[in-house]
């Protein structure tokens, strides 16, 4: 025997041949009978001896579901999750849920019914079935009516059911064979399978990473923001120095403010911090020590912060033995005219401000060398 | 024998034989399609691509370069999905309520009817997408966990519309696709070449035809128009819900809903008529495409003018009725105020020119019936700018009063939507069947055994 049989198949040229052939080869008990017609053939699937289609029942269930499934998670969301109050009614009133509910029923129902129908009950797709590849594939779907007998176990006596379907008015027979190998699971569609699945993989992964990191920040409309205007600390091109925030100039006083006479930081040491420490002053040179001294002196101003590595300098320690007894006219010096990498800093800040943080630096430095009397 | 004035019009002009039917409408996607066609879509791709162009400026710089501004902050970016979304109600009420009504003239137009359901549908999409001005997160619409701890606001009709809007599309997809199986089956049985082969292989995923299959696709397909019916009268209320439960006078109205679906199957039936009877003369499918069945559409949309009458009568009833000065006062605004002649055009490309529909001699003439239909289509588009724009433009203070006036982006996006939807159109005709044989092949005389009617 050459090649196993997968069916042997007749072509009949009209409805009525085909339906009365169908008891005909039944009766002959050959093999499994199967037909195929280009539209539904009405008295087959009778002739044939198929039941009801049980779709109706499973779209009805799925229904039912996606009812539920829509009722409870709108009001798991709107009223347990997230109460949300609307138009003064209850979060949990569950009236206005009930077009979602309509919906989400004909969406489960429309999947169940379609692909339900094609996937499960129909099994497709099914693309390697012996009779694609066969002539009567090619007009039973125009306007011939096939009929097959099919080989059960792997037994058909191919020439019996020939003349039976030659007999019982088959225009032409046709043989179909077993095809030779499972073609679907060869090494290469495997393989290309995975090299398919790992491509798709990276690229839903780079896209995703980058649509996640870009997209959401970007910022088209952005009209009201991109005024020609120097924000704080922004850059600018117009400057050489490309800072945007200037310095002021040689000698300049700000408003409310008085000049600064000196020099050399000799001179400065008699002033004395005219603010009395209180919880409010200290409050402020916090938060001006915050803002300005934090980044280079570290939070406890010993000169470890987060930006040593980057700039390469070593800001002072001020909890060394040198900045724990220097004079408090001298820190206000070293605000003011800067010291070594140190800017001059003391132009942005109020008089209150300047002794303020002289005031929070010094609690700092005796909170990292409390004595005993202290506690 | 019936005498001849009680005898139906047949179907189906002339003999024809299944075989001949697949000849004349499957071949077409095997074929170069004649110059017209390329000069269809040359055109019709050509202003797809000026409204693409526009809709990306619109992302790029921001929708202030529309006219939309307070109070009118819904204007052509709203009326134009609500036209869209309406268009598509015709192929949804053909493919699925005819035919459980058994109105076997639906098997020839079905399947045209239903795709440019599904390019309706997608055209509409684009404009709440854009509309929302940030359209790359647009995924916040739908209900996912996310950082924020928050959820969509599920009372809120805007949901309801997203929920109504992603399921038409899905059912109107499915449906159109299952219809589409079979004669992707005749379709591979025909191709010559093997990718043709493979292509249509794995396209009607391999359909064989067998009784069991049949059975259970019957059974599928009478759910689906089931289900689909639902859709037809839900999706054009989700929308209308948009306005009926806001508060704006003009808006707040209970004669919405079905209104609203009325005037969507009436817009729908009309674009049905202006699409088939070019396609059919196009392609050559005069005798399946009839001038009965062109008749037949002619009939529908007569009788939703006639309703569309009575709708607006009913509008002008209730806001006299309502003894409300902004309603009053909104209702003027309708038939006289600044936009007051596009409330009357409306009036009369809705209710007044369909009436000559009436006569016989103009339901059967091509250039008579194509006029109508681009009146309604005009007038059903005029109808939502009266409903959106005329509404919110003098809302309850008089000093937020404001005249709306489109830009030139505004009317580019209008028209690059009529481009991408005929577009579609002109791509499905070449590529797919434009008409369902195989529902025609299985009602053509002799198709069923003796004895047995096809239902």
């Amino acid at each position: 025997m050459a090649e196993r049989v997968f069916s042997v198949l007749g072509l009949f040229e009209t409805p009525d041949a085909l339906l009365a052939a169908v008891p005909r080869l039944k009766a002959k008990a050959l093999g499994r009978l199967e037909a195929y017609t280009p539209y539904p053939v009405h008295g087959l699937e009778e002739a044939m001896g198929l039941r009801r289609s049980p779709l109706g029942g499973m779209v009805m269930v799925m229904g039912v579901l996606g009812t539920l499934t829509a009722l409870l998670f709108q009001y798991w969301m709107n009223a347990v999750d997230y109460p949300l109050v609307t138009g003064g009614k209850d979060p949990s009133s569950w009236q206005a849920f009930v077009p979602i509910m309509f919906e989400v029923t004909v969406l489960f129902a429309t999947f169940t019914a379609g692909l339900g129908m094609l996937l499960l009950l129909n099994k497709l797709p099914a693309f390697w079935h012996p009779f694609l590849d066969s002539e009567a594939s090619k007009v039973a779907t125009r306007d011939r009516f096939a009929l097959a007998v099919e080989a059960e176990a792997g037994l058909l006596d191919a020439a019996a059911v020939s003349a039976a379907l030659k007999a019982a008015g088959a225009a032409s027979v046709e043989t179909i064979p077993e095809p030779a190998s499972a073609r679907l699971v060869s090494i290469n569609a495997l393989l290309g399978l995975a090299a398919a699945g790992a491509a798709a993989c990276v690229l839903a992964g780079a896209f995703m990473y980058w649509g996640i990191k870009l997209f959401p920040t970007l910022p088209p409309m952005s009209h009201m923001l991109a005024q020609p205007r120097l924000d704080a600390q922004m850059p600018s091109r117009f400057f050489r120095d490309s800072r945007g925030m200037r310095t002021p100039a040689e000698g300049a006083v700000a408003r409310g403010g008085l000049p600064y006479p000196f020099d050399k930081d000799d001179q400065a040491r008699g002033l004395a911090n005219p603010l009395p420490r209180t919880e409010e002053v200290l409050r402020l040179g916090k938060k001006v020590f915050s803002n300005n001294c934090l980044i280079c002196h570290g939070p406890l101003a010993d000169g470890n912060p987060i930006l040593t590595a980057a700039y390469g300098g070593k800001p002072a320690n001020l909890q060394s033995k040198k900045f724990l007894d220097y004079p408090e006219g001298e820190i206000y010096h070293t605000i003011m005219r800067g010291k070594n990498a140190m800017p001059r800093l003391g132009d942005g800040f109020t008089e209150d401000e300047r002794w303020a943080v002289i005031h929070y630096l010094r609690a700092l430095q005796r909170a990292q060398h409390a004595k005993d009397s202290d506690l | 024998m019936l005498p001849e004035v009680l005898r139906r019009e047949p179907l189906i002009a002339g003999p024809l034989t299944a075989a001949a039917l697949d000849e004349q409408v499957l071949s077409y996607p095997e074929r170069r399609p004649p110059r017209a066609w390329f000069l269809a879509f040359a055109f019709t791709a050509s202003v797809m691509c000026l409204g693409f162009a526009l809709i990306g400026y619109t992302v790029y710089e921001g929708i202030g370069v529309w006219g939309n501004n307070r109070p009118v902050g819904w204007a052509f970016d709203i009326i134009n999905f609500v036209f869209w979304i309406g268009i598509g109600h015709a192929g949804t009420l053909i493919s699925a309520i005819l035919l459980l009504f058994r109105a076997r003239w639906r098997n020839a137009i079905a399947r045209y009817a239903e795709a440019m359901t599904i390019f309706a549908v997608m055209t509409a999409g684009i404009f709440p997408a854009i509309h929302v001005g940030r359209p790359w997160l647009d995924f916040w619409l739908f209900p996912y966990p996310n950082q924020r701890g928050l959820w969509p606001n599920f009372r809120s009709p805007l949901m309801w519309d997203v929920f109504a809007v992603s399921t038409y599309f899905a059912v109107s997809l499915l449906f159109w696709y299952i219809g589409l199986l079979p004669d992707l089956a005749s379709l591979r049985g025909r191709a010559k070449t093997r990718l043709r082969q493979i292509a249509y292989t794995v396209l009607s995923l391999g359909w064989r035809g067998t009784p069991e299959q049949w059975r259970h696709y019957e059974k599928a397909y009478v759910i689906l128009a089931g289900l689909a019916t639902g859709l037809v009268l839900s999706v054009h209320s989700v929308v209308s819900f948009d306005f009926a439960t806001s508060l704006v006078p003009g808006w707040h109205m209970t004669i919405f809903p079905p209104y609203f679906v009325v005037g969507a199957i009436f817009a729908g039936f009309a674009m049905v008529v202006l699409v088939l009877s070019n396609v059919r003369r196009l392609m050559g499918i005069e005798n399946l495409i009839t001038m009965r069945h062109l008749e037949l559409c002619n009939k529908v949309i007569l009788g939703c003018s006639c309703l569309m009458g009575y709708s607006y009568l009913c509008e002008a009833f209730t806001a006299w009725y309502s003894m409300n000065p902004y309603i009053h006062h909104t209702f003027l605004q309708y038939v006289t105020g600044t936009y007051g002649w596009a409330g009357w055009l409306a009036v009369v490309c809705n209710v007044a020119v369909p009436q000559v529909l009436w006569s016989q001699r103009v339901r059967r003439s091509i250039p008579a019936m194509i006029g109508v239909a681009l009146c309604v289509t005009a007038g059903m588009w005029f109808e939502r700018f009266v409903i959106i724009v005329i509404s919110l433009h003098h809302d309850f203070l008089p000093s937020a009063w404001h005249v709306y006036k489109p830009t030139m982006v505004d009317i580019g996006i209008l028209l690059g939507s009529f481009g991408f939807f005929f577009t579609l159109v002109l791509l499905f005709a070449r590529v797919l069947p434009v008409v369902a044989t195989t529902e025609v092949k299985a009602t053509l005389p002799g198709a069923q055994p003796e004895g047995v009617t096809h239902g």
